[in-house]
């Protein structure tokens, strides 16, 4: 059927900010969850802070 | 060799979020991104340490609904540098001032690097005038953590790290849903903003609230003049009412869902496989809406640079009077765009300015907007692989042939240049005259028309993903189809 579209698999829908496939090894590779672990605390942090101040 | 040689060392170093090794099932990839808008929502909702509640202002102003965010919390920046980033790889990359070739690994390295970079730079541009020029974000006096006693520089210092910090997350989040989620982060985010709007226009318990004023209505508990008279039903559909809103925002649904399937598809079939065919759709909102946020934070941007400018300076006459923080004359306020009625009809007692002045902003508004959207439209084309030649070299390598003419890239791509620029354009410019009539009639819990059709055209997009990722996981086949591991 529609095999001539989606090829190449680079685009992801409204992609402001573009990812591809290769990526350099001496990048720094971050879990997804330390993201999300991370904004958790820095939320909880602030609001702690905000509660003590 | 030039600034790539240079700038290889820190560009190549930019952290990045992990990529998934294989396959993510379905159900994991929703899990990723429901995750990540439960953190975005509970970190609107985180309010900024050191802030003065009372009096502050939001900057970005009308512009909040499709820049995201939430005035006066973490996420004060939005998606604002994000954006702001884009715009100008999207210039730098669309006028090839770059010479970043993206199908060589290492220049997508690159170019994935500078992006990050750009935002990072951006972030904190964006934040440094917010917090330390005017009165945008007023600070508390002092401020004592524990043993530790801020005076109001540190209280400023502590706002930008917040703020900073907020923005810079924004962008892992979005990274998140764009590698382990579905959609982008980004287009996430504006659903979330835009929906968040539209519900409480509608649930709202206040004036604002679409049914809450109904009730208002037929209890008999607003006062309406006679219908009669032509006044009352001004009321019903202008004001209270807000009947001519509900129409514009289920106009633009409607227009966007149909507009997505106006397209001129061109046949293939396939060389080697006799009866193979299919098609390529070249939809008529084909480089979708995006490219209309852009043209929007440009606006946003110079009305930014404008509210700056006035609290730090002031200015002439010429080009910006100020009131109430809203710019009532000058150049500022004809580059404006409109954001609702009360901004442009001239015969009511809203609108303090001449009806020509009125008449000029709405034109350099259309003007800017349409004109805008083309041009970004085109931008956007060439820099996401979308253009005449990028499409023809992934039709040549699925092994697929317009009937009738040779197999070969430049034959397919004289074929796709007759249909795409053209395409393009028009829907750039059609989306753009869109936005502009549904700002200037008005939108349920003013979502604004921008922020409307990105929501619309973005759930559309999320939808036909969605129907794709099920359709590989139950057939894995199809995943070698569409080109995914």
């Amino acid at each position: 059927m529609d095999r001539g579209q989606n090829s190449g698999g680079l685009m992801s829908s409204a992609g402001l900010v573009r990812y591809f496939d290769s990526e350099d090894s001496n990048a720094i590779r971050i879990d997804p969850k330390s993201v999300i672990a991370f904004g958790v605390l820095i939320g909880l942090l602030v609001q702690l802070l905000t509660f003590v101040s | 060799m030039g600034w790539k040689g240079a700038a290889e060392p820190v560009l190549t170093r930019m952290p990045a979020v992990r990529r998934p090794e294989g396959h993510v099932p379905f159900k994991r990839k929703l899990a990723w991104t429901a995750g990540i808008l439960v953190l975005y929502f509970f970190l609107t909702n985180v309010a900024l340490l050191g802030l003065d509640q009372g009096e502050a202002t939001d900057l970005f102003g009308q512009f909040r609904a499709i820049l995201a965010g939430e005035f006066g919390s973490i996420l004060q920046v939005g998606i604002g540098p994000i954006v702001t980033a884009s715009i100008v790889l999207q210039l730098l990359g669309g006028t090839n001032l770059l010479g970043l070739d993206t199908d060589d690994p290492r220049d997508q390295v690159l170019y994935q690097g500078l992006q990050k970079l750009l935002v990072v730079v951006m972030t904190a541009l964006t934040a440094i005038p917010m917090v330390f020029a005017g009165g945008f974000l007023p600070v508390q006096g002092s401020l004592s953590l524990g043993g530790l006693a801020l005076d109001s520089t540190g209280v400023q210092l502590l706002l930008f790290v917040q703020i900073f910090v907020g923005g810079i997350l924004l962008l892992y989040m979005d990274e998140v849903v764009s590698k382990w989620g579905v959609g982008s982060g980004i287009g996430l985010f504006i659903i979330a903003g835009v929906s968040q709007r539209l519900v409480a226009g509608f649930l709202s318990l206040s004036e604002e609230g679409f049914f809450y004023s109904w009730f208002q209505i037929l209890t008999g508990r607003t006062d309406l003049d006679p219908i009669a008279g032509g006044a009352g039903l001004y009321q019903l559909v202008v004001t209270e009412g807000q009947l001519l809103a509900l129409a514009t925002t289920v106009l633009i649904f409607a227009i966007v869902v149909y507009a997505e399937s106006v397209r001129i598809e061109i046949p293939l079939s396939h060389a080697r496989v006799k009866g193979a065919r299919g098609r390529f759709p070249v939809k008529l909102i084909y480089a979708s809406v995006l490219p209309m946020i852009l043209v929007r934070a440009v606006q946003a941007n110079v009305q930014f640079l404008g509210q700056i400018l006035n609290s730090q300076w002031g200015m002439p006459a010429w080009l910006g009077v100020y009131s109430e923080g809203q710019p009532v004359s000058g150049f500022f306020y004809y580059v404006a765009p409109i954001y609702s009625r009360e901004e442009w009809l001239w015969w009511t007692a809203q609108v303090t300015q001449e009806w020509w002045q009125v008449l000029i902003r709405i034109g350099i508004d259309v003007a800017v907007m349409v004109g805008g959207g083309a041009i970004f439209a085109i931008f956007w084309v060439e820099t996401t692989d979308m253009g005449p030649e990028a499409t023809a070299k992934q039709i040549q390598n699925s092994g697929m042939q317009i009937p009738g003419f040779r197999q070969n890239v430049g034959v397919v791509e004289k074929v796709m240049e007759r249909y795409i620029p053209q395409v393009t354009v028009i829907g750039g410019a059609l989306v753009g005259l869109l936005a502009v009539a549904a700002n200037m009639l008005g939108t349920i819990g003013s979502v604004t028309g921008t922020g409307l059709l990105l929501a619309v055209s973005i759930t559309y997009k999320l939808y036909e993903e969605i129907a794709e990722e099920q359709m590989m996981e139950m057939h894995p086949m199809m995943r070698n189809m569409f080109g995914k591991e």
